[in-house]
């Protein structure tokens, strides 16, 4: 089954969300990720300044990997149009204690 | 008396008949807990003192014509992550394995004043999965197994309380759901999970992953007996903000309605051909009491995109302190050792985006979901992964089907998943439904119908 650049931008999110649907993800799909963003690299690099001492290679290579998904699906969000009288779905209540 | 497969309805008359006591019912279970579920990974800590002295009351109040309903005296698990005094709360991880919290749970105290009798704190996936785990073996008690054959994967992250539903190690169990934690275990166990409606349950006491998605719910033998657990349960909790007052009641059994019911496009294409020629299967059996809508499509919004950030920033957020002192590390699973770091790249705008895109998403899928008494999907795509492989090697080729339980998790709706069969290796499968929020009643007078013309929840694995 073929799927579309954009679907496999929101089953990468997916994955980022749920690991169970990796099923969904052929590996030559998944060979078909590009290369890391500069944005990936660069917030991979912040992540890594922030605990320089705890990560290998491999760990950075994951993370970018992860990020760089993430980063992918975002923008469809953004292709979502909202106002700016759309509020998060939470409502912050005062609080008053007891007299 | 063997007592292992009996649902939740005939454990209680067999109580209220007086043919058992709660007492012979929590040494039984105890017996069957310490016996055969390291077998399966299944238990992280049987709660022996606490269950006989629970089941005592029961015993004392049953005899002094005290009813509680029908739960009193009748055992239970709770998956790991609900907190219960005097035993350890470990949410399968290691760096939480010694942790004692000094209250129950929310849920815990409402089962008790239903009469149930706790017996066991049930194994699961180490932080509920929220770290990104990839296989079968990330927890601290091991692979969750399958009690249909021990070499593939029970489901996760209620890998414990579905695993001891089915190994008849508890008559039903409390597990949690994010995003599949209870449907998919379900399935891969041949058992019956209802996901309630997001706030239906207090989550009060419960690991937090994501506060935003995280549900509490049933685990049992059939739908009935999950409604049964349910109604004990729901309800507004002061202590859990999120929680509301909406009770739930049990339908009628013998309802007569006809149920109008949507495929989503693709459903059975291109997964397994057993999930796929089980599904049709089921939906022939309903066959006089539905109509069936083929081929509908959700709207086209990024529930991927939302789910992912919500529990990337959530997660992260609930379990900064593990991320700060790097303990992590301690975790099983080598992808959940910097699973939760890619998070510290999310920003706040972004995260507030995905909040913001998810109310007209909400109003989006109660639009669509208003049109069906329910959605149909085959629960998982496939039968259980093998448990020495990754998700993505465990069943390569499989490609296709609708992906349901990501959405409705997105949003909150309410699920259900019950037995439909068996695939390849002996190993069960599922059919799930899905309606609008608070429609559990629906669900569940449709799962009853199904298994009143099916036997696939009364079958036993070969465990004894």
């Amino acid at each position: 089954m073929e799927i579309s650049r954009r679907e496999f931008a929101e089953r990468l999110a997916l994955v980022a969300a749920a690991p169970w649907f990796l099923e969904d993800l052929k590996p030559a799909q998944q060979q078909q990720a590009q290369e890391p963003s500069a944005l990936a690299k660069a917030l991979t690099e912040a992540v890594r300044l922030r605990y320089p001492d705890r990560f290998t290679v491999d760990d950075l290579t994951a993370i970018t990997r992860s990020i760089d998904g993430r980063l992918r699906a975002i923008e469809r969000l953004y292709q979502t149009t909202l106002t700016n009288a759309d509020e998060p779905d939470f409502v912050y209540s005062v609080y008053r204690g007891a007299d | 008396m063997d007592f292992a497969f009996l649902s939740v309805v005939e454990l209680g008359r067999l109580l209220r008949a007086k043919k058992t006591t709660a007492a012979e019912l929590a040494a039984y279970f105890l017996d069957r807990l310490e016996r055969i579920g390291p077998r399966y990974n299944a238990v992280v800590t049987v709660t022996r003192d606490r269950a006989l002295a629970e089941a005592a009351q029961a015993d004392r109040e049953i005899h002094q014509g005290i009813g509680r309903g029908p739960l009193h005296g009748v055992p239970y698990g709770v998956k790991d992550l609900i907190a219960t005094k005097d035993y350890p709360t470990t949410w399968g991880a290691e760096p939480y394995r010694q942790q004692k919290l000094d209250a129950d749970a929310t849920v815990v105290e409402r089962l008790g004043a239903a009469g149930a009798v706790l017996v066991a704190k049930l194994a699961m996936v180490e932080l509920a999965g929220g770290m990104g785990y990839n296989q079968p073996n990330a927890s601290f008690t091991g692979p969750g197994k399958t009690p249909w054959n021990p070499g593939y994967w029970s489901g996760g992250s209620s890998s414990g309380p579905s695993a001891a539903v089915a190994a008849g190690l508890v008559p039903f169990a409390i597990g949690s759901e994010t995003s599949g934690s209870i449907l998919t275990p379900a399935a891969y166990c041949g058992v019956t999970g209802l996901r309630p409606t997001y706030g239906l349950v207090s989550r009060h006491g419960a690991m937090a992953l994501a506060w935003t998605m995280d549900k509490l719910g049933p685990l049992a033998r059939s739908a009935e007996d999950c409604a049964i657990v349910l109604q004990a349960i729901v309800g507004r909790d002061p202590k859990d903000p999120s929680s509301v007052a909406r009770g739930f009641h049990m339908p009628a059994p013998q309802a007569t309605q006809r149920f109008r019911i949507g495929v989503p496009k693709g459903a059975d294409k291109d997964i397994q051909a057993e999930v796929a020629a089980n599904f049709r299967a089921a939906l022939k059996v309903l066959g006089d009491r539905v109509d069936i809508v083929e081929d509908v499509e959700l709207p086209d919004l990024p529930y991927g995109a939302v789910a992912g950030l919500i529990i990337a920033a959530e997660g992260a957020s609930a379990f900064d302190d593990l991320l700060k002192d790097g303990r992590l590390s301690q975790l099983t699973a080598p992808e959940d050792r910097t699973g939760g770091y890619p998070a510290l790249a999310v920003s706040a705008p972004d995260y507030l985006r995905a909040l913001r895109v998810r109310r007209p998403m909400q109003r989006a899928l109660d639009d669509f979901l208003k049109k069906f008494d329910a959605l149909a999907v085959p629960t998982r795509t496939t039968v259980a992964t093998p448990l020495d492989k990754s998700f993505r090697d465990g069943w390569p080729g499989v490609t296709g089907g609708a992906n349901v339980i990501g959405p409705t998790n997105v949003v909150g709706v309410p699920g259900v998943s019950v037995p439909n069969g068996f695939g390849v290796q002996g190993l069960p499968t599922g059919l799930s439904f899905t309606a609008r929020a608070f429609d559990e009643a629906k669900l569940v007078t449709l799962a009853r119908l199904y298994q009143s013309r099916s036997d696939w929840h009364t079958r036993r694995p070969p465990i004894d």
